[in-house]
């Protein structure tokens, strides 16, 4: 009984995580139909400005967040406007931006790979390698704090989307672009401020990231899949999907690791995709494809 | 005679593609009905499309209460008072009736006001009240045109375009649209309306105007465009009105 509450622990405290990791992704293809395959490694551009202030000036990762937050929503501004504005009426958009973020993200990979090589990096806080125990219970510091954090983050944006004027009309503007406009919505404005939040999203799950996970360069390429099978088992552009996704795929990773292997996690993922498409490819909260 | 809204031999069409109106031309009045009929592909939608800045127009003009609308976006030309429905109702399927109507009133900044005006709604039309927290999407196709229709009043336009709003829909609901359409009439709402069912359309509207191969043919009160001949042979399926 003990085992099995240890590893949901553990599952649930990871899968917070892999939400707020996940989120921006899900958020941005929502609103921009963009499959943003390069979100991962901007999520690697947050953990390395997180790893560059706790190495230079010692500041916590945690307190870090909201900078490598602004910092990456403001590479999103940009990148935004640099590559993906132009062909936003495209009727091939969504298919185009896999291409082009796929591009970045090799980009994004050789940029960091020549900034800081490809070493493998962790922060290290001093709760990231402390643990509460409960009985025979431990509760790792790190991945609990991150967790929680996480889950609150997602917490205030989904608050943000349910009552805030902007918020009202990020969600319009996912579901009916053209609706939203004709109701007097800047589509072009809630686009870039989307895409912003997204991938800002992206740079807190950084800050997180670099002291539960060791990263490098390259690492992205194993998240893409494991952040696609969460976002995809959600349903794209949910963001409560993308919560329940990233809690059920890692609590079941979290069993297959210990009872399977430690091989064997990573696959659930892989599997769960798979699984999905075949059977529900809507996910569990998304639309059809037909009622779209 | 007054104009409130005037179209002046304007050309556009989708993207770089050729020309679907081409010389159209309007001359709206206010507080009246006007109803453009004419065959598929004559222009129409796109005709209303052009108006609310979805299409940009390649040339003529649009002027509205003496301004040039010409390149301004959807979101500019609503806050100057012209509200559109297109055939697919633009609503939010995920979001219940009240959360519609409160997009409906985007624009507004006082938030105290647009709720008061979202409960003078819901007053109003008692079909929406019973479903004010059911999402739109999951009401009848009249139930989601009247939450279209009554959305446009919350912002209080001059002018609602209103395109085909009888489409796909029971005969006895389409009476049901064309009454609402009267009230805002009534209510000093500018409607223009673009109907298929062109002798019902007419009907219910002032003023009528022909629209044919993207170019206004022929405009002028809907009685009189409903007893000519020729537009009864050529558009009312040699249909005479009662």
């Amino acid at each position: 009984m003990a085992e099995i509450l240890q590893i949901l622990i553990l599952g649930l405290a990871l899968g917070g995580v892999i939400a707020l990791m996940g989120s921006g992704l899900s958020l941005v293809f929502g609103v921009m139909r963009i499959v943003n395959l390069a979100h991962p490694a901007l999520i690697i551009g947050g953990a390395y400005i997180t790893y560059l202030a706790f190495k230079t000036f010692d500041i916590d990762p945690i307190a870090m967040l909201p900078v490598a937050a602004v910092a990456m929503a403001a590479v999103g501004v940009v990148l935004y406007r640099l590559l993906f504005q132009r062909e936003a009426k495209s009727a091939k958009y969504s298919e185009m931006t896999v291409l082009l973020t796929f591009a970045l993200a090799m980009m994004v990979e050789g940029l960091l790979g020549g900034l800081f090589t490809n070493t493998q990096r962790v922060t290290s806080p001093d709760y990231a390698t402390a643990a509460f125990f409960i009985g025979d219970v431990f509760i790792p510091k790190g991945q609990l704090y991150a967790g929680l954090v996480s889950l609150a983050i997602i917490a205030a944006l989904s608050l943000f989307l349910k009552y805030s004027r902007l918020g009202y009309a990020i969600r319009a503007t996912t579901q009916n672009r053209e609706a939203a406009e004709l109701l007097g919505v800047n589509v072009q404005f809630i686009s870039v401020l989307a895409f912003a939040i997204g991938i800002g999203l992206a740079g807190a799950a950084g800050s997180l990231v670099s002291f539960v996970f060791s990263f490098f360069p390259a690492k992205h390429w194993e998240w893409i899949a494991m952040l696609m099978s969460v976002v995809v088992l959600g349903g794209m552009g949910s963001i409560l999907g993308t919560v329940v996704g990233a809690l059920i795929l890692s609590v079941v990773a979290a069993f297959v690791g210990t009872w399977i292997g430690a091989t064997w996690s990573t696959l659930t993922f892989f599997l769960a995709l798979f699984i999905i498409l075949l059977v529900r490819p809507q996910g569990l909260f998304g639309e059809k494809p037909e009622m779209a | 005679m007054t104009k409130l809204l005037e179209v002046t031999n304007i050309t556009a069409g989708y993207g770089d593609g050729p020309a679907i109106i081409d010389g159209a031309q309007l001359t709206i009045e206010p507080g009246k009905v006007h109803c453009i009929i004419g065959p598929n592909g004559a222009g129409k939608s796109t005709l209303l499309k052009a108006i609310c800045g979805m299409l940009s127009i390649r040339k003529g003009d649009v002027v509205f209460k003496g301004e040039r609308l010409n390149g301004l976006r959807p979101d500019q030309i609503l806050r100057k008072g012209i509200c559109f429905v297109p055939q697919e109702r633009a609503l939010f399927a995920k979001m219940t009736v009240r959360e519609n109507l409160r997009m409906g009133g985007f624009i507004l900044d006082d938030k105290r006001e647009l709720e008061r005006r979202i409960d003078g709604i819901l007053e109003r039309f008692p079909i929406l009240r019973e479903r004010a927290d059911q999402h739109a999407g999951t009401m009848s196709g009249g139930q989601q045109q009247t939450l279209a229709m009554a959305r446009t009043l919350i912002i209080k336009p001059d002018i609602v375009m209103l395109d085909e709003p009888s489409l796909g829909l029971a005969p006895k609901v389409v009476q049901e649209m064309f009454d609402i359409m009267k009230m805002m009439s009534a209510e000093g709402v500018t409607v223009l309306l673009v109907e298929q069912n062109a002798l019902m359309g007419l009907k219910n509207a002032d003023w009528g105007v022909v629209l044919d191969l993207g170019r206004t043919l022929f405009e002028g009160p809907a009685a009189t465009v409903l007893a000519d001949p020729r537009i009864q042979e050529l558009y009312l399926g040699g249909k005479k009105a009662a």
